[in-house]
Parts: structure tokens; sequence; C-alpha cells
């Protein structure tokens, strides 16, 4: 693998920066670890979904008695069957939703508002019985024109999805009802002013479509509602705690009535966060007085769970002669799909956030159409939205005659400058430094292959940023006898996150990274932990397990102080694994004092909470090499450098792996990923054969630059790094393609099929 | 997934002896489309619900495949396309048709994937494959495609139905002018390929000749021929496990540097696996240039009528036309 490290100044670490062995790695290539779909229970039934097949329709009358007398079902459900909550927010990590939303989503109440919306369920003694019982159930649908189109729906004369929706007008709500959610701005300067001083304007408008984050893992819950009222739920989730609260909410019982246990989890990318077939076990489950699995399947998951917004953006830049950028404007439109909650904000927010801009107005839409409700996915509303600013800024440097990073290095935000929301970088950040990264890279400094009649070459680069979210995260540790320590945390392991807290907590307190054994808990048994999510787990975990490893230090001290009874004003020092007291030859290694814990107290527990306020900001800068064969419409990409600002990597294979998956997520999203529905909003391509991710052939080995910018706030100066690197490469193969073919295209994917149109109109 | 009954056939007249007797019952060979068919309880009027599975991998010699310089290449139906791709014997004598061997889908489903079943899979449109669209091929009164999305859809020979072949391999062995041996109650018949396959104005339902109780069970290729020179181009959205946008197989007889003869098929165009006649009339008794395979591929495609979403696949197809013509130059 080509990677390049550029270290920070001190490396005196010996733990963190090394490439152990991930703890759950035997477990997981020998098929041992339990997936979702791999719990079973004594008396187990099989749960399954019936889901609308109409995009928009009121449901008039449902009917499930002959499902009910089929032998082997054992309960059938409907919204009837689940409270109605109120209008609370519910935790679904970097998304927002409604309780009453979340579980009108759950199943659907009185409308269906997209194909796929559950609209009833059954649990059977086996899924064929399931299944036959679905069939039987019969629902009165009333269809209602669909919603699809994201110009269309915000027409003041569009079929509405929600009657009671008004729109949040900069914070005051309308008093017409609209499929627009919301409209907010981020407003700085004078634009007007701005753009009056600028010698050269770039304006456009982009598209994306909606597309899936694909993890290999289907949603996969197993509820038991016991006889005493206990709810416990074994999921594949992101979030078991939110779940937790979630599922309590929606079924109305206490938090306390609710376990959640996590099982190993086959990616999420933020599509775990919210509950979907959870709560709909645990009713199945109540009224069958059995355990209850449902999975859902790829198809189900493709029309029914949370994909990202479709998008509209329009940019305009305004920028002087010499390159200064005077002024932005945008105005971002993002389905949220059947209700609000898109991340559009988001995206505005970090469209423009590497650069320093005296003048903004981005305004921004979050708009419902019959589409399913959207999730959280990867830097969720940057990837969209700055494949609108990098590749307008990618053409006004063309305008302009200038380099692209040389354009960009000249509009750098550095510490004290103001994002648009008007908060400013308080902290070191890595935006110049990963410029120059790729400015000094191989890649960059190598010419490209020649183009011929029908193979045309193009170079692309794009930037990328994410805030990355800091949150709350809980631990505790136990040192045992032989020197190990058992760390207990929340965190469902996606990305090698056992490993990094374990590495950090190693660190801390200066042992082997063997000697720590991490075990990710259930609900009940550690305290609680936002998602694993917001590129926080390492960031945000590995404070706790420093503040942990620091509890854990000054606990020994004590027991030092005891065996070799020391006054308390007697200086004990802890200093890498070993303990020394004041008198000459005074010391114990970690695990001589481990052995004698239970002589001095019994064992040693150590714990921390914390909920830090300073998140590192995340910035990436990528360049990409591709061919066009100008007559099968197909771009082959030859090669990708992504460099990327990490703070401190803890174990850089990881951290390589974290941005070579987002790289090879955004490819997709530039060049394949679509779902494509019909004109009655069915989705047509619901399966991986139609829906087309990238496989490994279709990428070449992607190259990183790690550069480390230590992020002050964190004991070993760590920024998260999982969702940054599928923001730059929409912008980076769109820029590509253009420079190879001389024609701008601004609507993704750019399929065969777009670019034949394109060059063939 | 419903329950359905399976049997292992312990021979050919076993097979179709059992398929002559229950009007429900289906052929397996790799199981890796028909189950997936049976999974999405894709039915309709004239797509009635299989019960029973008839295996013919259970079969004695169904799969396998002999070379002799006099004979030519015989593949069992059931024989694993993974096998092909590789075989030494095609690989040298046929590389055109190894490279189509290798075409389908993804090295996992070509190791269980046959010959046979490649050349027979139903057609990949997404109306079809929805369980929700009663479309003309599951008995129903409407094809989808002429007022959807129809961007994957024929831009040759629709008519009432507009699914593409979506064989990889057909193509090629139709260049190759294979045949086809059949097995059925009234005994065995060895057929052209080029008249194996039957397109929508013919019978909807079906996208072959073979009836209920009939089965393929070999594949003839004739022996290679001096002087011939073959290509074969697939275009596609992604580089692996993807259908043809268009694919394109050649054969033709060079002599004197002029075309003596040649055999020019594409797959992903047209309800069947579409001759391009035009081109090969363009072609014969001259010399391939540039110019010959522009004019050729052109004046091919003035026969296409692409719907709203899929003209863009004429362009490719004209590419692909003269790509094969110059290769094999």
């Amino acid at each position: 693998m080509v990677t390049t490290t550029r270290p920070s100044e001190k490396t005196t670490h010996k733990v963190i920066g090394t490439r152990p062995i991930r703890p759950d790695g035997v477990d997981k290539v020998t098929g041992r670890a339990i997936y979702g779909a791999d719990v079973t229970l004594p008396g187990l039934l099989i749960g399954k979904v019936l889901r609308s097949p109409f995009a928009h329709a009121r449901i008039r009358n449902i009917d499930t008695g002959a499902a009910e007398r089929l032998p082997g079902v054992r309960a059938v459900i409907t919204a009837a069957d689940l409270p109605d909550p109120d209008k609370g927010m519910a935790d679904v990590g970097e998304a927002s939703a409604t309780y009453r939303d979340l579980s009108h989503n759950v199943m659907a109440r009185d409308k269906a508002l997209y194909q796929g919306h559950a609209v009833a369920a059954v649990a059977a003694e086996s899924a064929s019985i399931a299944e036959q019982a679905l069939a039987l159930i019969t629902v009165d649908y009333e269809p209602l024109p669909p919603v699809l189109d994201l110009v269309e729906a915000m027409k003041d004369d569009a079929p509405l999805l929600h009657e009671d929706l008004r729109t949040n007008e900069l914070g005051t709500l309308s008093d017409k009802p609209s499929n627009i959610a919301a409209h907010a701005r981020f407003l700085k300067g004078d634009p007007a002013a701005g753009f009056a001083e600028a010698d050269v304007i770039v304006e456009r408008t982009y598209t994306t479509t909606m597309v899936h984050q694909g993890y290999i893992e289907p949603h996969a819950s197993t509820a038991y509602w016991n006889a005493d009222g206990k709810i416990t739920i074994w999921t594949t989730t992101q979030a078991p705690f939110a779940i937790r609260d979630n599922v309590a909410v929606l079924l109305n019982v206490p938090v306390s009535r609710v376990k959640v246990i996590p099982t190993e989890i086959g990616g999420g990318f933020g599509g775990k966060l919210p509950p979907y077939v959870e709560p709909l076990a645990a009713v199945l489950s109540r009224k069958s007085g059995a355990p209850v699995k449902m999975t859902m399947s790829r198809t189900e998951e493709l029309q029914a769970s949370g994909p990202t917004s479709g998008s509209r953006t329009h940019v305009k830049i305004g920028a002087k002669r010499d390159g200064t950028i005077v002024a932005v404007e945008a105005s971002l439109a993002y389905e949220a799909g059947a209700f609000p909650g898109s991340s559009v904000r988001f995206g505005s927010l970090c469209m423009f956030a590497p650069y320093d801009i005296p003048n903004m107005q981005l305004d921004s839409y979050d708009v419902v159409v019959n589409k399913p409700k959207v999730a959280a996915y990867r830097a969720p509303g940057s990837p969209a939205a700055m494949f609108a600013s990098e590749s307008a800024l990618d053409e006004l440097a063309e305008r302009l005659g200038m380099d692209p990073i040389e354009l960009r290095l000249k509009n750098s935000a550095k510490v004290g400058t103001r994002m648009a929301n008007n908060i400013p970088f308080q902290h070191p950040v890595g935006n110049v430094k990963v410029l120059e990264a790729i400015r000094e890279s191989d890649h960059w400094r190598s010419p490209l292959p020649e183009s011929t009649e029908t193979r045309k070459i193009g170079r692309g680069l794009a930037m990328g940023f994410w805030p990355n979210a800091p949150l709350k995260s809980s631990c505790f540790a136990t040192v045992n006898p032989d020197g190990s320590v058992t760390l207990v945390e929340g965190n469902p392991d996606i990305g090698g996150t056992r490993a990094s807290l374990a590495m950090q907590l190693a660190e801390t307190l200066g042992i082997p990274y063997e000697k720590v054994i991490p075990q990710v808990a259930d609900t009940e048994t550690v305290g609680y932990n936002d998602a694993t999510g917001g590129s926080r787990t390492t960031f945000t975990g590995g404070i706790a397990v420093y503040e942990l490893g620091q509890d854990i230090k000054q606990q020994l001290i004590e027991r030092a102080r005891i065996l070799w009874q020391l006054n308390p004003e007697d200086a004990i020092v802890y200093e890498d694994g070993t303990i020394r007291g004041p008198k000459e030859g005074q010391q114990l290694s970690f695990d001589q004092l481990a052995a004698q814990l239970f002589k001095t107290g019994g064992p040693v527990v150590g714990r921390a909470s914390v909920s830090p306020k300073h998140v590192g900001f995340a910035f990436g800068c990528h360049v990409v090499d591709l061919a066009v064969d100008i007559e099968t419409g197909k771009v082959e990409i030859l090669r990708y450098t992504a460099a990327q600002d990490v703070g401190k990597a803890v174990h850089p294979s990881y951290v390589e792996g974290q941005i070579q998956g987002g790289v090879a997520q955004g490819i997709g999203w530039a060049l394949n990923e679509e779902y494509v529905y019909d004109e009655q909003g069915r989705l047509v391509n619901a399966s991986f054969l139609d829906y087309r991710m990238p496989t490994s052939l279709d990428l070449p080995m992607i190259e990183t630059i790690l550069v480390e910018e230590p992020h002050p706030p964190h004991p070993f100066g760590v920024r998260g790094v999982g969702e940054v690197p599928i923001v730059p490469p929409l912008a980076a193969v769109a820029n590509a393609i253009s420079h190879a073919l001389g024609h701008r295209f601004t609507d993704l994917p750019i399929s065969p099929r777009r670019i034949i149109e394109t060059l063939y109109p | 997934m419903r329950s359905v009954k399976y049997y292992a056939a312990t021979s050919w007249g076993d097979a179709v002896a059992t398929l002559a007797k229950y009007p429900l019952a289906k052929p397996l060979a790799g199981g890796s489309d028909l189950l997936g068919w049976i999974k999405d309880d894709l039915v309709g009027p004239k797509e009635p619900r299989w019960e029973i599975l008839v295996d013919l991998r259970t079969i004695e010699g169904a799969s396998g495949y002999r070379y002799s310089q006099g004979d030519g290449l015989r593949i069992g139906a059931l024989t694993p396309l993974s096998t092909l791709e590789t075989a030494k014997e095609i690989v040298e004598n046929y590389p055109m048709l190894a490279k189509a061997f290798a075409a389908p889908a993804s090295p996992n489903i070509r190791n269980v994937g046959t010959l046979g079943g490649n050349i027979n899979q139903r057609p990949r449109c997404w109306y079809l494959r929805g369980p929700e669209f009663s479309c003309y091929k599951k008995g129903g009164d409407f094809c989808f495609a002429v007022t959807g999305m129809n961007q994957y859809h024929a831009i040759l020979d629709g008519e009432l139905c507009y699914i593409v072949h979506p064989s990889d391999t057909a193509p090629a062995l139709l260049a190759f002018d294979a045949k086809a041996k059949i097995v059925g109650p009234r005994g065995e018949k060895t057929v052209p390929l080029s008249e194996y396959f039957i397109g929508p104005r013919v019978d909807v339902t079906r996208e072959t000749i073979l009836a209920h109780d009939e089965l393929m069970t070999e594949i003839q290729v004739p022996a290679p021929q001096p002087g011939v020179k073959t290509a074969y181009f697939k275009a596609t959205n992604r580089e692996t496990y993807d259908f043809a946008i268009v694919n394109v197989a050649s054969w033709l007889k060079i002599k004197d540097n002029l075309v003596e003869d040649s055999r020019i098929y594409l797959s992903g165009v047209a309800p069947t696996p579409y001759r391009a006649t035009i081109v090969e009339q363009t072609i014969k008794g001259k010399r391939i240039d540039e110019a010959l395979a522009r004019q050729a591929a052109d004046q091919q495609m003035v026969r296409a009528r692409p719907m709203s979403d899929n003209a863009y696949k004429v362009d490719i197809a004209k590419a692909l036309i003269r790509r094969a013509l110059l290769e094999a130059n």
C-alpha cells in the first residue's frame, strides 16, 4: 500500500501509531462473531413486514383476520398496536426527527408515504408462514398523487404529504401547509456589496440523486418482551442507547424496562442510527409471548431504510482577478423523504468552511417527498453541498487561469476565521496542510498519460470538510491480577474502535496493547454512550479512556502507598507503567502491583464519563486521474490520492481504511449509484445488481497521505477521521471528467448514459 | 421464501418425464437466477408459481466439455462458466468464447452459474423483475418500459415487450454458428442456435423455442477455421457483476484481406440476440478500414428505434460494432 505519513513533531508514543491486530479480528474472519441475524433463542418466531406498494396513499382499512387465522401465525400488528407519541425531538444521530414522525415511519398510521412504508407486521413459526400471512392481509388504500421531484414538491399547489406541516421560515412558523419543512439561512457580511467588487462570477445549479449507505449487513433485530414487562432487544445498531431511548418512547414504557444488546455490526455509515424493526419486533413479542426476530431483505433496505437525500444546489461565487473570493451565495434544497429532517443545514454550513470568505448567504430548504425518510450518511449533508461548491471553485480556477490548489490556498480559512454560522475556528486546522501535501505529492507532480482520440484523460481536485461530533462517552476498566486490564465501553465497533480505544488506554497506562481486553457492553452494563457516529468514537472514547487511565493510575499510586506504608505527602510517581516511591529502588511494575491488589483492598476499577466541548474539525484534499471512453461513456479511475488531516493516527491502517472506504463510496456516488423511481414513485432498481455500488475492480488502490495537525484539546491530538473522506470524491471526479471532456458535468451520477447523452445530444 | 419441492433428476429422460408430468415443475441448473425469481415471487396470469424444482446437476454427464480438431467443441449445458472460461482447449482454440464465458456476473456466480443457465435465463427488465408490475411477460396487458424508465431497454426489434436479451454468451456462440442439442418427450434433436431464440411477436411469455418439458442438453461449436478473426466487447456501467448495456461478438472470415464471410451478433439491444445483417452485407467482399466500419455500424443502427431514455445505447452499439470490426481486421 502506498501510504505517506507526515508525523507530528513529537513522536514519543509507544502504542499509538503502531498497527496491532484488532481484538475482534479472529472472531470475524473465522465466522464466530455474532451479527444481528445470528441471534437465536428458544421458541424464536420470525417477524415480517407488510409494506405499501404505493408511494402515497391513504390507508382506509386494514383487515388482518385471515392472516391471524393462518396456522403458525402467532401475532399480527398494525399501527393501532403502537402508541401515538407526541412531537418531542428524538435522538437519531446526525439527523433529526420527532418521536411522532419516528413512530409513523416505523409503521404507517393514516397514510403510506413511500413505497415500502410498513403498514402491518406478523410473527409466525417460520419465515415461510410469515410471508404467507402477509399475503392474507387486505389493505384498503386510496392512492394519492405522489410527490417525487424537489422542484415540484416546493410549489404552492403541490399535493401535500402532511396536511399539518408548516414551513419553519427562518425561525417563524408559516401559516400555510407546505412540503417545505424548513427554510434556514446563514448570513455573513454583505453579499450584494461583495459581488459588486467581483471581476469574475461563476454560477451554476448542481443536482444529486438519492443514494444508499450500502452497508453489507441488513438490519436485524430480535426482541423479547418478557412476562414481567422487561424488553430485551438484540440488534445491529450504531446507537444502542438511542435505540433504547427511542423504543421506550415509541412503546410508551420507562427506559428502565428496555435493555439493548448490540450485536457485531456489518457497517452502518449513519444508516443504523434510527429504529426500524426494533419496536415492531418488541410489540410482536408482547402479543405472541415469544421472542421475535426480524431481518430486512436488501430490497426492503433500499426501499424503506434511511438513504440520503437527493439534492439541488444553486451556487454563485464572485472573485477578484487575483483569485480573492469576495462573496458567495448558495441555495440548497434536499429531499427529506417522507418526514422532515434532512441534513441540508449541515450541507450549507460545510460547503465553504475551508475558506475565508467575507460575504456569504447560504439558504437551505428541507423538503418532504414520497420517498423513504432519509437518515445520516457519512458526513451527512456535506458531500452533495461540496460537490456543488468544489465544482464551482474548480470552474472559477479555470476561468481565472489559476492553479486549483493556489486558488484554495489563497482563500484558506485559518484560526479565527468565522464559518458561515459565525463560529470561529478556535484550534489549528489542517486545511492548508492537506493542500500542501497534495501539491508536494508524487501524484500531483506526475504528468497525466496522453489522451487518445477516444480515451480522454483528466485530473480533478477537491476539498472536503466535516466538523465531526464529540457527544458523550463513558467507560470503566478493571485491573486484573495478571496485569491485564478489562475495558468495558459502549460503542459498537464498526471501524476498529476496540483496537483504537485499547491502544489509547495502553498508551495512557504505559502497558502493552495486548494487555488491554476491550469489550462492547449492553445498555445495562455501562454508562450512557452516544452513537458510533460523527467520527467520534476514537476521539471522545479516546478522551474517556485517557481519563479512565488517569483514574486507574491515581488508584494504583494509592495502592503502592499502602504497600510501601508511605504517608500521604510522600511523592509517588507513575511513569511508563512503573510506579516509583521516594526511596532509592522503591519501584513496582504495573504487573507487580496488579498482582498485589487483592492484598491492598481488592481490585482497582477505574471509570470515566466525558462530554468534550472542543471537537477537531476534519479536512481532506483529494486528487484523481481518470480516463473517459467517449464512445461507451465508461469512466476508469486511474489513480486516486487522498490527503487528510487526521490529528493523530492512533492505528494508521484503520485510518487508511476509513479514508479508502469513504473514497470508494464517494466514487460510487459520483459515477453510478442512484435511486431510480418511476413516475408512480416505485423504486425500480431495489437490488445490489441494479443499484450499482463500485466493486474492487472499479477502483485503483487508493493512496493515502495522513497529515497530522494535532487537535490540542485531545490528549493525543486525535481528530475524527471516518466521515470526511466521502466528501471530496464527488467534486474531484466531476472536475476530472470536466477537464477530460471540456464540458462541465453538474448532475450526478455521471454514468455512461449521462456522458454519451451529453457528448452526442 | 415459500417452500418448494426438490427433485434430483437421475437422467435426461427422468428430468423430461418429471417436467412432462408436473406443469408446475421447473428445471434447476445453477439456480443463481431462478431461486431469486422464486424468492421475489414473480407470478402472473402466464407465469405460474413454480412448486417443484427438478435439479439437472445430478444428471451424470450433464456437465463437462470435449474438444477435437475434427468435431470442434461440445459443452454440457450444466457446465459452470468458470470451468469454461479457463479451459485450455477453449482459451487456445476459441479465445473469443473464453472471453464471453468470463463476461457474466462475478466469479462467485460463474462458479455456480452454468452455460445452459446463462443462455436460458430470463431477462433482467426491472419491471419484469418487480412483483408489483403485471407486464406482458407475466401475462399482464402492459409494457411499463414504454412509458416508464427505459434506459436499459430495447433499441431494436422491440414490439409489445421491450426486454433485451441478457446473455453474454449467446452472441458469442451464435457468431460461431453453434448448435443446441435438445431433449424432449419425443427424443433428441439438434437445432442451430440461430433458430433457438424467439421474440415477443412469436410468444411474449417465452424467450426460446423450448417447450415446458424440453431441455437444452449440449452446445456444439464447429471446429475453428483458418482465416477467421473474432472479437468480443461488452459495455457496462460497472467492471464486474453487471449486465451489458450492449455487447458485440464478431466472427469474420478473411481471405486476401477481404471479408469472405461474417457473423456479427449483439446482445443487450433487442429481445433476442440480434444479428447485424446490414453490417455483414456492408463489409462482404471488402477490406475493413475505419471508414467502412463506421459506415457499416451507422447503417445498421438506422434500424434502431430508441425510446425516451435509451438513445445512448445506439451510440454505444455503433462504437462496439466499429471496434469489433477493426479488431478483427
